[in-house]
C-alpha cells in the first residue's frame, strides 16, 4: 500500500467530514473505520440541531454521511488501527500485523466509554497488557488471565491459549462465550488489578485470580495508547483551535477532543482538522 | 549509533559507560521494529552524551529477567552501571531525547 497523504481514523461525523474536506483539497485519503459508520451515531434516536437536517434520526444521518463518502469516491478501510507511530517525516499505522504509512493523521476515534480498572494503567508494562498479539510471546508456557470487554476479544483469548500454558477468561459482558474447552471461563465481575510479592492478580466480586500476566482487552483504545507521545487530558486529546495536537502532523477532531459531544461540533472540527492537515502537508512538501 | 550487544558483552560495554541507554527488544515485536530507527536518530542527536545499545531479550533472557523486563520495547537508562530510569513502549524521537536529557 502506498503512503497516503492523510489517514483518518474513525467513521463518525468527525472522520467523515475530515475525509471529505481533505479529498476536496486534492489529498489522497485513507479512511479507517466501520463501513456501517459509527455505531453510537446509528443508535441515536433524533438529532434536532444538525443545521440543514431538522429532526434527523441517527441512522438517517449515518446513511447520508455514507452516501456522501461514496459519491466522493472515498472508500472505508475496515481495519482496526492499534497504534500510530510517529516516525521521521511520516506515520506508521499498525493494523494487527500490517503497517500502513501516512504523511499526516487525523484522529476521529470518538471517546472511550469504559473506565479503566483500578490498578490497570498503573501496572501496564509490569504484568498488565492491552495487546494480545504484541505480548503473547512473553507469556509462552505461562498462565495468563484475560479480561474481555466484548465478545470480539474471545478470538484473542483463543490465540493466547495456543501460546500460554493456561488462559482464564473473565468476560465483562453477559453474552454466552464461545471459547475452546481449554480456556477456563470465570463468570465474575472484575473489580481491580493488583500486584504483590507473589505477582499480579485480578480481584473479582467473588475471588482472586493469580497469573503471570493479565490482558485487559477492549474494542476502543485510549488515545494515549493509540498514539504514543500524544498529549491527553484523561480520555481526551489536547488540541488548539486548529485541531493540532502536540505532535506535528497529527490532528484530532470530534468527541475525542472533548465536550460538547455533539454531531455538528464533530463535523465542524473534522473540517478544521482536514484544512490544518492540508496546510501541514503543503508546508512540508 | 545503537550498538547491538549480547549478554556476555553487557558487562564490558553498557556497564562501563557513564550513561548507557539500553533498548531491550524482541524480533517478533512490532513496536520494537518501529522504535529502532527512531532510537538510531536519537543516538545521533545525543552522540557524546550517552551510549546506546540494543539487547535481544530472546538471545539474553537472563539479562531481561535480571532487570525485570516485562514488556517490550523497554528502554533502561543506566548511570555508572546502575539502572536509573526506564521508558516502556514506543515513543516519538523528541520524547525519548527529552527523557534521556532529563536523566543526564
Amino acid at each position: 500500500m502506498e503512503r497516503c497523504d492523510v489517514a483518518v481514523i474513525g467513521t463518525g461525523p468527525a472522520g467523515a467530514s475530515a475525509a471529505i474536506t481533505a479529498k476536496l483539497r486534492g489529498k489522497i485519503v485513507t479512511l479507517f473505520g466501520s463501513a456501517s459508520m459509527s455505531e453510537k451515531m446509528t443508535r441515536a434516536h433524533l438529532i434536532q440541531n444538525y443545521p440543514g437536517l431538522p429532526s434527523v434520526s441517527g441512522a438517517e444521518l449515518a446513511r447520508a454521511l455514507a452516501e456522501h463518502l461514496k459519491s466522493m469516491d472515498i472508500p472505508i478501510t475496515e481495519k482496526k488501527v492499534n497504534a500510530v507511530y510517529a516516525m521521521d517525516g511520516y506515520f506508521a499505522l499498525q493494523c494487527g500485523e500490517e503497517f500502513i504509512e501516512a504523511r499526516s493523521v487525523i484522529i476521529a476515534a470518538g471517546v472511550m466509554r469504559e473506565k479503566p480498572l483500578p490498578g490497570e494503567n498503573e501496572l501496564l508494562g509490569s504484568g498488565v497488557s492491552h495487546c494480545a498479539t504484541c505480548d503473547a510471546s512473553l507469556y509462552r508456557g505461562k498462565n495468563v488471565a484475560v479480561i474481555g470487554y466484548d465478545p470480539g476479544e474471545e478470538a484473542e483469548a483463543a490465540f493466547l491459549s495456543e501460546v500460554c500454558a493456561h488462559v482464564t477468561y473473565i468476560p465483562a459482558y453477559k453474552d454466552d462465550t464461545r471459547l475452546p474447552e481449554r480456556v477456563g471461563v470465570v463468570r465474575e465481575k472484575p473489580e481491580e488489578i493488583g500486584k504483590d510479592e507473589d505477582g499480579v492478580f485480578v480481584k473479582t466480586d467473588k475471588g482472586t485470580y493469580r497469573a503471570s500476566g493479565i490482558f485487559v482487552l477492549r474494542e476502543s483504545v485510549a488515545p494515549s495508547q493509540l498514539v504514543p507521545g500524544i498529549e491527553t487530558a484523561g480520555n481526551h486529546i489536547n488540541v488548539n483551535r486548529k485541531m493540532e495536537t502536540n505532535i506535528p502532523g497529527v490532528f484530532a477532531c470530534g468527541d475525542v477532543t472533548g465536550t460538547p459531544y455533539q454531531y455538528i461540533k464533530a463535523a465542524g472540527e473534522g473540517n478544521v482538522a482536514a484544512l490544518s492537515a492540508v496546510a501541514y502537508l503543503d508546508k512540508n512538501a | 549509533m545503537v550498538k547491538k550487544i549480547n549478554g556476555s558483552q553487557f558487562e564490558n560495554e553498557a556497564m562501563k559507560s557513564a550513561v548507557a541507554v539500553v533498548d531491550f527488544s524482541a524480533t517478533w515485536c512490532g513496536p520494537c521494529r518501529m522504535l529502532a530507527p527512531v532510537l538510531e536518530s536519537v543516538s545521533e542527536t545525543l552522540a557524546g552524551k550517552a551510549d546506546f545499545y540494543n539487547v535481544d531479550i530472546d538471545e539474553a533472557p537472563a539479562l531481561a529477567d535480571k532487570y525485570s523486563v516485562n514488556s517490550v520495547p523497554c528502554l533502561i537508562l543506566f548511570k555508572d552501571g546502575k539502572p536509573a530510569s526506564r521508558s516502556i513502549g514506543f515513543k516519538p524521537a523528541q520524547m525519548i531525547s527529552a527523557w534521556v536529557e532529563s536523566n543526564l
